[in-house]
C-alpha cells in the first residue's frame, strides 16, 4: 500500500521550551569548578591564618620556656654564691691572707662557661675556679661595691679576664670583706637556647636588657651581636608580637617573655616562612583532592551525557524524521536502558500507528466502494426509491426512477414531505399507522400516491430503517401494483377480514357467556328476594335485611354493566381519550381521598416535589388509580399499609401501588389482565369482583402509550402494580389561552373554536394542573369552569389574582345559574364574562376571549 | 331431624335459599365452598344438598360425584343451583346423578316446591 512506503518527512526543529540537557550539564560543571575554586581559596586563607597563629603561639611558648630556664640557672648560681658566702670559712679565708681555697664551677645547660670566685672588696681575687688572676681585676667593676653589702644579680659586664660580655651573680661575705662572685659568659647562651629549645624548628633566641638597649645573648652569630644595641628596631618600638626579617634573611615572628628577677627580656622568633610553607603544603594537598573530585565529577557528567543526552538527541532526530530508520538502531549500544526502552516503545507506537492508518485506509476504501455501490443501486434502480426523515417526514433523497415516475423534479421532492404525495383523505390513516412504532423493516400497502399531474397510482411500499447522515431515516421502495398483485391482495384482505370476523364472533360469544354468568348471581338475589317479599309475611327486620341485600346486588349489577360497557368502548376504540397536561400528584392525592374506605387501611403517598406534568385523560386516569387502590384494599383482608407513589423514568412518569396483602401466585400473573379472570383460592372467595377492573385499567394505560406491570414476591407477600404514562411535552409554550375545565368534551370544542380564531390553547383538567402551568407561563386569557374536581374555580381565581395580578382576561363558564352575590364577587375578581354552559357556549366564550385580547392590544 | 345443606360461595344466594326453605321440619346448614361442603356432608349425612356448580375449592359437580360414589349416601337428594345456563353443564349434572337443577335467577317458590318434592320421595 501507498501508506507503507510513506517516509516520515523531516520537520523543522520545533521551538523547545526550557534548557537542553547539555546546557544543564555545562551549568553544572561551571558550578562545580566555582565551588572547587572557592573551597581552595578558603582553605588556603584558613591554613595561613592557622599557621601564623601556630607560629606565634610557638614563639611565645619558646620565649617563656627560655626565660624560665635562664631565671632558673641564674637562681641556681645565686643559691650557690649565697651558700658559699654563708660558709664561715669564706670570711676566714678572706681575712686570713695565707689561707688558700678551692672553688669548682659547675655549668648549667645555658651558662656553660664561667667561674666561681671569692673577691676581696678591693677588687682582687682570693680564690677562683679558674686560673687565679693577679691584681685588682674587678676594682673598676660597678657591681663590686654593692656586692660587698648585699646579694647582686648584676646584669652584664665585660669580663676583664676573658674580655667577654658576662653576667655576674654575687653574695657578700662578712662585713665588706668581699663577695662570692659567679661570672658566666653570655655568648654561649644564645646557641645553647637554640640547641635546647629550638629543635628543628629554626627558632631564633634573643636576650636583651629590659630597655632593649643591649643584646645580652643571641642564637645567631652571638659573637657579633652580643653587646650591641637594639635601639631603633621593631623590638624597641613594639610591645606586642614582632614580625621581622632577620639578618639571616629569614622572616620571623617573635614572642617575648621577661626573665624573673633579672633586668632581661627573652625573645623567641619562629620562622614564618617555614610555618607558612607547611600551611602551603597542606593547602596544596587539599587542592589536589579537590581537583581529583572535580575530575571524577567531570568524567561522570561526560558519561551521563554520552549515555542519556546524546541518545535522546538521536532519538529525537529519528522521531522528527530527519534521520531515517528505526529508533532502536539510533540509540542501540549508546543509550541507558530507559532510553533504549523509550526507543523501543516509540518504534512499537509507530508500528501500531502505521497499522492503524493502513487499516483505516482499507476501511475508507471499502466504505467508498460500498457508497459507490449504494449510489449505483439507488440511482440506477428502475423502481422509485427515496429516503425520508423519520422525525420531520421530509424527503432526504430520491432516485431518478421516482422523478420519472412521479413527475416532480428533485428539488420539488426535497421540498415536500411524504404526506404531500398522498391524497388528503388517506393522510389520517397514514399518520395513524405511522404513529405506532414501525418495525425496522416492513412492507405495507396498497397505498395511493399522487403524481404531479394529479393522477394517482397504487403502490406497495417496502421500507427499512437506516441512518442517513445525521438523520434517522427510512429507505423506501415503491412498487407499482400489477393487476394480478391487486387481485391477490384483495383476496388476502378479504380472507383476513373473514378470519378476524370469525375470531371476533368467537370472542363475542365467550364474552356474552361470561357476562350472562356474572349477571345471573346478582339477578338471582334481586329477583328471588323481590318474589319472597311479595309472597310472604315478613318481619320488618327481615324486610330490611332483604332490601339491603337487594340494593347491594343491584349496585353490583350496575357496576358490572358499567365496567363491561367501558371495556367494550375501549376495546372497540370508541372511548375518546382527551389528553391534556395534568399533575399526577394531584390526581393521586384526589384518588386516595376519594378511595378511602371504612376499613382503616392506611394509604401512604410518596410523591417527589419535582414531578413533571403528564399527558393524560384525567377522568380515565382517575379510574385507573381508583381501580388499583380498590384492588389493593380488597386484597389486603389482613390490613397492612398501602403505598402509592410516582417517579420519573426515561420520559415517562411511573406510578406504583404497593400492598401487603394476599399477593399473586406466579402462574396467575400472565392472565391477571384478562377479562373475567380472577385468582381462585379459598382466601379470596369472600372478595367480590367480576374480573374486569384490571382489563379496563390495562386498556386505559395502553391507550395513553404506557405500560402496566405487576410483581408479587408470592402468595401472602403483597403485590405491586406499576404503570407508566408519558410526560407532557413542553406545555404552555404556545398557549395564548388556558382552559381549566374537567369536561373533556367541552374543552375540546373550545380548543377548536379558539383555533378557528387563530388562538392557541392549553387545556388543564383541574385547577392544580393549571397552577403548575401558570407557574411556567401566565396565559393571556383564561377560560375557567367553576365546578372542578379538586380546588374549585373561584378559589383558584382568587389565588391566581394574588399570584399573577389582574393582567389576564378571564371568562368563567358554569353549569348552574349563579346567585347575584356570586356574580358580584366574580366581577370583583376581574372576570370579563360569565357564561352558562349550553349549546353555543364554546363559540361565545372563544369570541369573547378573541375580542378582549384585541381590545387589550389596542388599549396598550 | 333431617338436615338440608346449602353450598354456595355467594352469601346473598345462601341467604335467599335459607330464607326460602326455612322450616321446622328440618335443619338448614350452609357451606361457602366445595371442600367445606364435602366435609359437612360426610359428617351430617344430609337428606338434601343444594349445590352451586361454580364454587372455589371443589366445584359442585365434583361434590355430586363424591356423594354418588359413597355407598352410605344412596338416599341423599341433590338439587343443582347454577348460573351456568349452558346445556353442557346441565347435562353433566344430570349424568353425574343430580335429582334436579335450577338455573339462576330462580323463583323461590319454585325452589321450595322442588325441595319439598325431593324430601317427600
Amino acid at each position: 500500500m501507498e501508506m507503507q512506503r510513506r517516509e516520515r518527512a523531516p520537520k523543522a526543529t520545533p521551538e523547545r521550551r526550557g534548557w537542553s540537557l547539555r546546557n544543564y550539564m555545562a551549568l553544572f560543571i561551571v558550578a562545580l569548578l566555582g565551588v572547587a575554586f572557592g573551597a581552595e581559596v578558603a582553605f588556603r586563607g584558613m591554613a595561613e591564618a592557622d599557621a601564623r597563629q601556630t607560629a606565634e603561639a610557638d614563639a611565645n611558648f619558646s620565649a617563656r620556656v627560655a626565660a624560665a630556664e635562664i631565671a632558673n640557672e641564674l637562681a641556681l648560681l645565686e643559691r650557690t654564691t649565697a651558700s658559699v658566702a654563708a660558709n664561715p670559712q669564706a670570711a676566714v679565708v678572706l681575712s686570713t691572707p695565707k689561707a688558700s681555697c678551692t672553688l669548682t664551677f659547675a655549668g648549667g645547660i645555658l651558662f656553660t662557661a664561667g667561674r666561681l670566685e671569692i673577691v676581696r672588696s678591693d677588687g682582687t681575687v682570693k680564690c677562683s675556679s679558674g686560673p687565679l688572676p693577679s691584681g685588682a681585676v674587678y676594682a673598676t667593676a660597678d657591681w663590686l661595691p654593692i656586692a660587698v653589702h648585699r646579694p647582686v644579680i648584676a646584669a652584664h659586664f665585660t669580663d676583664p679576664i676573658t674580655q667577654q660580655l658576662s653576667a655576674v651573680v654575687a653574695a657578700p661575705v662578712g662585713s665588706e670583706l668581699g663577695a662570692v662572685v659567679g661570672i658566666v659568659a653570655l655568648s654561649p647562651v644564645g646557641p645553647n637556647l637554640l640547641t635546647t629549645f629550638g629543635g628543628a624548628r629554626n627558632l631564633e633566641f634573643l636576650v636583651t636588657t629590659s630597655d632593649t638597649s643591649t643584646i645580652v645573648a643571641r642564637s645567631i652569630q652571638p659573637a657579633r651581636w652580643v653587646g650591641t644595641g637594639l635601639a631603633g628596631t621593631s623590638f624597641a618600638s613594639s610591645a606586642g608580637p614582632v614580625e621581622r626579617r632577620g639578618i639571616d634573611g629569614t622572616t620571623r615572628l617573635y614572642g617575648r617573655s621577661v626573665i624573673a628577677a633579672t633586668p632581661w627580656t627573652v625573645y623567641a622568633g619562629a620562622d614564618k616562612a617555614a610555618t607558612l610553607s607547611a600551611a602551603d603544603q597542606f593547602s596544596n594537598r587539599t587542592l589536589a583532592i579537590i581537583l581529583a573530585g572535580v575530575g571524577v565529577m567531570l568524567v561522570m557528567v561526560f558519561v551521563v551525557y554520552q549515555r542519556v543526552s546524546e541518545p535522546v538527541r538521536r532519538l529525537s532526530l529519528v522521531m522528527r524524521g530527519s534521520t531515517p530508520g528505526p529508533a532502536v538502531n539510533a540509540v542501540a549500544g549508546h543509550g541507558a536502558a530507559e532510553v533504549t526502552g523509550l526507543a523501543e516503545d516509540f518504534d512499537e507506537l509507530m508500528a501500531s500507528i502505521n497499522r492503524e492508518l493502513a487499516d483505516r485506509l482499507t476501511r475508507e476504501h471499502a466504505a467508498t466502494v460500498s457508497e459507490r455501490n449504494y449510489r449505483t443501486l439507488f440511482e440506477g434502480h428502475p423502481q422509485p426509491m427515496w429516503l425520508y426523515d423519520v422525525d420531520t417526514l421530509a424527503f432526504l433523497n430520491v432516485n431518478d426512477a421516482a422523478i420519472a415516475e412521479y413527475g416532480y423534479t428533485r428539488d420539488e421532492f426535497l421540498a415536500m414531505t411524504i404526506k404531500d404525495i398522498r391524497p388528503p383523505e388517506d393522510v389520517p390513516k397514514f399518520l395513524e399507522l405511522y404513529s405506532t412504532k414501525s418495525p425496522s423493516f416492513d412492507r405495507t400497502g396498497p397505498w395511493r400516491h399522487l403524481l404531479k399531474d394529479g393522477s394517482s397510482v397504487q403502490v406497495l411500499v417496502t421500507s427499512h430503517e437506516v441512518t442517513f447522515g445525521e438523520h434517522n431515516a427510512r429507505f423506501v421502495l415503491a412498487e407499482n401494483l400489477t393487476e394480478s398483485q391487486r387481485l391477490e391482495l384483495e383476496l388476502h384482505q378479504s380472507q383476513a377480514r373473514a378470519q378476524s370476523s370469525a375470531e371476533l364472533s368467537r370472542a363475542k360469544d365467550e364474552m356474552v357467556s361470561m357476562v350472562s354468568h356474572e349477571m345471573r348471581t346478582p339477578l338471582a338475589s334481586l329477583v328471588g328476594f323481590a318474589e319472597l317479599m311479595s309472597t310472604r309475611e315478613l318481619t320488618p327486620e327481615q324486610r330490611k335485611e332483604y332490601l339491603g341485600v337487594m340494593v347491594q346486588e343491584g349496585r353490583r349489577l350496575t357496576s358490572l354493566i358499567n365496567d363491561f360497557l367501558d371495556l367494550q368502548r375501549i376495546e372497540g376504540g370508541h372511548m375518546q381519550m382527551r389528553f391534556a397536561p395534568a399533575d399526577m400528584g394531584t390526581l393521586i392525592v384526589r384518588a386516595v381521598r376519594q378511595g378511602k374506605g371504612d376499613d382503616h387501611i392506611p394509604i401512604e403517598t410518596r410523591l417527589p416535589d419535582d414531578l413533571p406534568l403528564v399527558r393524560v385523560d384525567s377522568g380515565a386516569m382517575a379510574r385507573v388509580l381508583a381501580n388499583l387502590l380498590s384492588n389493593a384494599r380488597k386484597y389486603s383482608p389482613g390490613g397492612g399499609s398501602i403505598i402509592i407513589g410516582a417517579a420519573v423514568d426515561a420520559g415517562m412518569v411511573e406510578v406504583y401501588v404497593q400492598d401487603h396483602g394476599l399477593g399473586i401466585p406466579p402462574d396467575a400473573i400472565s392472565r391477571l389482565f384478562g377479562k373475567f379472570y380472577r385468582v381462585e383460592s379459598p382466601d379470596r372467595q369472600m372478595i367480590q369482583g367480576a374480573g374486569l377492573g384490571l382489563a379496563i385499567t390495562k386498556n386505559i394505560v395502553e391507550g395513553h402509550g404506557g405500560k402496566i406491570t405487576v410483581t408479587s414476591p408470592g402468595e401472602g407477600k403483597g403485590t405491586t402494580f406499576r404503570f407508566t404514562v408519558p410526560v407532557a411535552r413542553q406545555p404552555a409554550q404556545s398557549g395564548d389561552v388556558l382552559i381549566v375545565e374537567d369536561d373533556g368534551g367541552f374543552a375540546h370544542l373550545l380548543e377548536a373554536e379558539l383555533t378557528a380564531k387563530g388562538l392557541s390553547s392549553v387545556w388543564a383538567a383541574d385547577a392544580e394542573t393549571a397552577e403548575h402551568l401558570m407557574a411556567r407561563k401566565v396565559p393571556r386569557a383564561l377560560v375557567l369552569d367553576l365546578l372542578l374536581p379538586g380546588l374549585q374555580g373561584d378559589a383558584f381565581l382568587t389565588r391566581m389574582r394574588a399570584n399573577h395580578g389582574l393582567a389576564t382576561v378571564v371568562v368563567v363558564v358554569t353549569l348552574k345559574d349563579l346567585e347575584p352575590s356570586e356574580s358580584l364577587s366574580l366581577q370583583k375578581a376581574g372576570v370579563t364574562a360569565v357564561l352558562r354552559k349550553g349549546p353555543g357556549a364554546a363559540e361565545t366564550a372563544a369570541s369573547i376571549v378573541a375580542k378582549s385580547l384585541v381590545a387589550e392590544l389596542v388599549a396598550s | 331431624m333431617r338436615t338440608v345443606l346449602i353450598a354456595d360461595d355467594e352469601s346473598s344466594i345462601r341467604l335467599l335459599v335459607h330464607a326460602t326453605i326455612e322450616s321446622d321440619d328440618y335443619t338448614v346448614v350452609e357451606a361457602a365452598d366445595g371442600t367445606a361442603a364435602w366435609e359437612m356432608i360426610q359428617k351430617l349425612k344430609p337428606a338434601l344438598v343444594l349445590l352451586d356448580i361454580h364454587m372455589p375449592g371443589r366445584n359442585g359437580l365434583d361434590v355430586l360425584r363424591l356423594i354418588r360414589a359413597d355407598a352410605g349416601m344412596v338416599g341423599t337428594r341433590v338439587i343443582l343451583l347454577t348460573s351456568k345456563a349452558q346445556e353442557s353443564d346441565i347435562e353433566a349434572g344430570l349424568i353425574a346423578g343430580a335429582d334436579f337443577y335450577l338455573t339462576k335467577p330462580f323463583s323461590p317458590l319454585d325452589l321450595l316446591t322442588r325441595v319439598d318434592e325431593a324430601l317427600l320421595r
